[in-house]
């Protein structure tokens, strides 16, 4: 048996050439985001530059209306996230405790909604929203990005409520409380972890959606991150793009390290409860 | 405290009928358990009394209210599970006073009412942890106290000893008693371990394959056990069962020997009985005369033992209080009193 | 009639998000139906009905045939490589090594990031003249000209696909690292006691229990590729010349650029039939090793 120093250097060594590709755009990101405009397009290109200029951030923030987006896409996020799981957290519920005329079907309809990508009814969606008067109006994108979460968010959930033992809610029935109040002091209570991490899911998923808040949005003003960002770089001829990555940095940085905090959960919860 | 009665009750899930009709009479303060193998329907039995499932026909009686419409939350039972189903997120106190809250009792009656409970369960360190800083054997007394805070008509409890180890479980079962004896509350039982059952019951209550086998004490079950599966399921090691014919007074077996039994029932000679007698009830025959056993394996336990043997091509335990050295292949010679013999009907496995 | 209200109970409990997912995911379906068979005008104005007149527009397109061959090559490199990227990628990661916890943060990192940014980035590191691919090339000796990468469609595909397999690896990893973290491992130190060698354990215990693992990598990496725009869309756009179109950025284009809203809503449905059999398979798979795993409470209807 190989010890576990040379197996780790093995293994580093062979990870190595995809840590550097994924970690490269971070660089790129980074290095581009604080150098001064000037040194943008020099030749031959180099990585080097000669100061940190972090007045590229407020500057892009005032220019890129950076602040709007950023209010857009937290809207946005919150309020899908928000409605999503208070549609998804009775519905898992049910499907956890309760046998149903239908439930197989309402879970191979779950499956077939989470299948349906948002591109491919983007045409249809986009009609339904003028017909609703939706169109240039952020509560489009809560409703679909909620509607694109939900068969996520119940599974999820589902998942973790199977494994809430039934009978401490049976054990607070024959203590004499009400389904509404077991639901709400043992229940509930207890399902708190899976809500959280669940609604940080959502939440990123709406965070860093791009089709249909391009396609929805059509006034600059309305523009979520990503849609704000891709505006800075699409069909201009000049791009600052030290003002593009300065915003690409502040947008992504604050949930990668969300995210890398939760992946774990993500491995334990989805991956083992999408197979199983 | 009441009594609970259990009219013709059937239980289906689906198309699966799991109880086929279950009478049952147990009185105010009697100590009534369920026993019978895995799959019986002593759970769904004991969760139908609970109001934790729904019953498909008959009637459930808790004193003289039928309760087969009331909700469990209303019908003042309380209940000790399995896993003991303790609130995780709730301190020993917080579970045990939990019902009590809720019914939003004076808070100076719940302190004193959790801290006797918790007395009489060695508990009163334990009232601020949480039930995952407690041994098995500490939970299992948190879910006892959460039952025993309620001043409950009925108790109920689904085989709680089962995730304890063997010695803990003999403490516990006496506990049990003892406090039942204390409170006298009408208490039903579930287990699968005839010897719990046995140590507990003021009655017990048999039951296989959804339907019950047979009611009675311990000492009744033991004695005169109704038919060969109540004969097998209680007593261990189980009584030994001889394939045999009735004739005169005496069972022939397949090589020609003869068993005595004290009174021959009227039946006609010939009739193929089975002939049952414990382990415990056999002894060495001081002359030529016993029943011939040809030893295959002996195990002592150390307060006796336990020898395995073959009559008539059919297996036979004998256990003695003496020790004796035995060799595999050595043929004894075993007797009984004729008095503690058992005869069943082989077609009907009734007792005659 | 207590009963009823129980049974009733549930549905109550599904009905809303039910509601909402066939308001949003199922009208939009119909409505792309009923439209891929009329005349729209530029302004989503359906003029008549019109037969399968948009369907025969599309398949006569050659930018129709030449954008579904590309999501053809697209689909199978990102979703090939992928697979043979994660598959290496998740046994390391499931074995224990020091820094474990820290590759897994990395490898997982494009995940968490929009894939519009990512591919923003990746525009502006592949660019031309400044780009920091070519200054990291140029650095280390291997080029000596800065490369156009995304000037010709060649290049800029494959690109593309690369790009493409970096931001997939995650998702199948987390998939394949959940299986792995689910085999017995008895199974394995029985293995070694029979005298397997490390391939021969791959080969017999690890693949044959992995497969249903696989399987639905698979299947859930082809929807997701063949549904996805933003990296195509955001470094090329299709172009140049449409030489990097697959079938979601040219109904993009049809959709919302050139008001061709018939044709493209014919696209859609042909799309989603493609979808909607994957799906079929997606069902299938999962509903092989799903079981019912809710504790019964009522009686089921017969
Ligand atoms: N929800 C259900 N649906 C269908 N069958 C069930 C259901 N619950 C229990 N059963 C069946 O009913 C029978 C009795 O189950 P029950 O749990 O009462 O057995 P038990 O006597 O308590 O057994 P054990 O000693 O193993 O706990 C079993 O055969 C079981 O398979
Ligand atoms: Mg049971």
């Amino acid at each position: 048996m190989t010890s576990k120093l040379t197996r780790s250097l093995i293994y580093w060594a062979i990870l190595s050439p995809l840590v550097v590709v994924i970690l490269f755009p971070f660089g790129v990101m980074f290095v581009t985001a604080v150098r001064p405009r000037e040194e943008l397009f020099v030749y031959p290109p180099t990585w080097g530059f000669t100061e940190f200029r972090w007045e590229n951030f407020s500057e892009m923030w005032v220019k890129t209306n950076f602040g709007g987006a950023l209010l857009n896409s937290l809207y946005v996020s919150i309020a899908a996230t928000a409605v999503a799981l208070l549609l998804s957290i009775p519905a898992a519920y049910a499907m956890s405790r309760y046998r149903f005329a239908g439930k197989g079907a309402y879970r191979t309809f779950l499956l077939m909604t989470q299948m349906m990508s948002p591109i491919v009814l983007v045409l249809g969606l986009f009609r339904l929203m003028m017909a609703l008067g939706l169109v240039n109006d952020l509560n489009s994108l809560v409703l679909t990005y909620a509607a694109f979460n939900m068969a996520f968010t119940i599974w999820m959930l589902q998942s973790y409520f199977n494994s809430i033992p039934r009978d401490l809610e049976e054990a607070a029935w024959m203590d004499g409380a009400s389904h509404l109040t077991s639901l709400v002091r043992i229940f509930l209570p207890l399902a708190v972890p899976a809500v959280v991490v669940t609604a940080i899911f959502t939440f990123i998923n709406s965070w860093n959606e791009f089709v249909l808040a391009l396609t929805m949005m059509r006034s600059s003003e309305d523009f979520t991150l990503p849609v704000q960002i891709y505006a800075q770089v699409a069909g201009r001829y000049q791009v600052e793009w030290h003002h593009v990555m300065a915003a690409t940095v502040l947008a992504t940085v604050p949930v990668a390290i969300v995210f890398s905090w939760l992946q774990r959960y993500l491995i334990r919860g989805m991956a083992l409860g999408a197979v199983k | 405290m009441s009594s609970v009665t259990i009219r013709g009750v059937t239980k289906r899930y689906g198309a699966l009928p799991v109880l086929h009709g279950i009478d049952l009479e147990i009185r105010d303060r009697e100590f009534v358990v369920l026993v019978g193998p895995s799959g019986c329907g002593k759970s769904t039995l004991l969760r139908m009394i609970a109001g934790l499932e729904t019953i498909s026909s008959g009637d459930i009686l808790i004193g003289d209210r039928v309760v087969n419409d009331v909700p469990a939350k209303a019908r003042d039972i309380a209940m000790v599970f399995q896993n003991y189903a303790l609130y995780p997120h709730m301190s020993v106190y917080e579970n045990m006073s939990f019902s009590l809250r809720l019914k939003r009792t004076a808070k100076d009656v719940i302190d004193r009412k959790v801290r006797e409970a918790a007395d009489i369960l060695n508990l009163s360190k334990f009232l601020d942890r949480s039930p995952r800083q407690l041994s098995g054997g500490q939970r299992q007394r948190v879910a006892m106290g959460r039952a025993l805070v309620r001043d409950a008509q009925v108790f109920l409890f689904d085989e709680p000893l089962s995730n304890l180890d063997a010695k803990l479980r003999v403490v516990m079962r006496t506990e049990i008693k003892a406090l039942h004896q204390r409170l006298q509350t009408t208490s039903v039982y579930v287990t699968h371990d005839q010897i719990e059952a046995m140590t507990m019951a003021d009655r017990i209550v048999v039951m296989n394959a959804g339907r019950i086998e047979q009611i009675g004490t311990p000492l009744e079950l033991y004695d005169t056990p109704a038919n060969l599966f109540v004969a097998d399921f209680i007593g261990s090691p189980s009584m030994n069962f001889l394939l045999g014919t009735l004739e005169q007074g005496a069972v022939t077996l397949a090589d020609g020997s003869r068993l005595p039994v004290a009174a021959a029932p009227q039946v006609a000679a010939g009739r193929k009985v089975v002939f049952g007698i414990r382990p415990e009830h056999l002894a060495l025959s001081d002359d030529d005369n016993g029943l011939a056993a040809e030893v295959e394996v002996v195990e002592p336990t150390g307060a006796n033992i336990q020898v395995y043997a073959k009559v008539a091509g059919m297996p036979l335990c004998a256990v003695f209080n003496e020790r004796h050295d035995f060799r595999p292949g050595q043929v004894i010679r075993l007797t009984w009193s004729p008095r503690q013999a058992h005869l069943f009907d082989e077609a009907s496995g009734q007792r005659m | 009639m207590a009963n009823r209200i129980q049974k009733a109970v549930p549905l109550m409990m599904i009905l809303p998000g039910l509601l909402l997912a066939i308001t949003i995911i199922g009208y939009p379906i119909i409505d792309l139906a009923w439209t891929s068979m009329q005349d729209v005008s530029r302004f989503g104005k359906l003029t008549g009905f019109n037969g399968g007149a948009n369907y025969a527009e599309v398949f006569a397109d050659p930018l129709f045939w030449g954008s579904l061959w590309r999501t053809g090559i697209w689909t199978v490199a990102v979703v090939g490589g992928t697979l043979v990227i994660s598959m290496p990628v998740a046994m390391i990661l499931n074995d224990d090594f020091y820094g474990r916890g820290l590759a897994r943060v990395i490898i997982m990192l494009p995940w968490a990031i929009s894939l519009t940014m990512t591919a923003v980035v990746w525009r502006w590191a592949l660019n031309g003249r400044a780009g920091l691919l070519n200054a990291t090339l140029m650095n280390a000796g291997i080029i000596d000209q800065p490369i156009e990468w995304l000037a010709t469609a060649n290049t800029a595909f494959v690109v593309e696909i690369l790009v493409g397999i970096l931001v997939s690896i995650p998702f199948t990893t987390t998939i394949l690292l959940g299986g792995l973290s689910s085999m017995p491992q008895d199974a394995y130190e029985a293995a070694v006691v029979d005298g397997a060698s490390g391939w021969d354990q791959f080969r017999h215990i690890t693949l044959p229990l992995m497969k249903p693992f696989i399987n639905i990598a698979i299947v859930l990496n082809v929807i997701y590729v063949f549904n996805s725009l933003p990296i195509i869309w955001v470094m090329t756009e299709g172009g140049p010349a449409n030489g990097t179109d697959i079938l979601v950025t040219y109904l993009y284009k049809l959709a919302f650029r050139f008001g061709q809203l018939g044709k493209a809503a014919a696209i859609s449905l042909v799309m989603f039939l493609v979808l909607l059999a994957f799906t079929m398979l997606y069902v299938a798979l999962v509903s092989r090793n799903d079981r019912d795993d809710a504790a019964p409470e009522e009686e089921v209807d017969a």
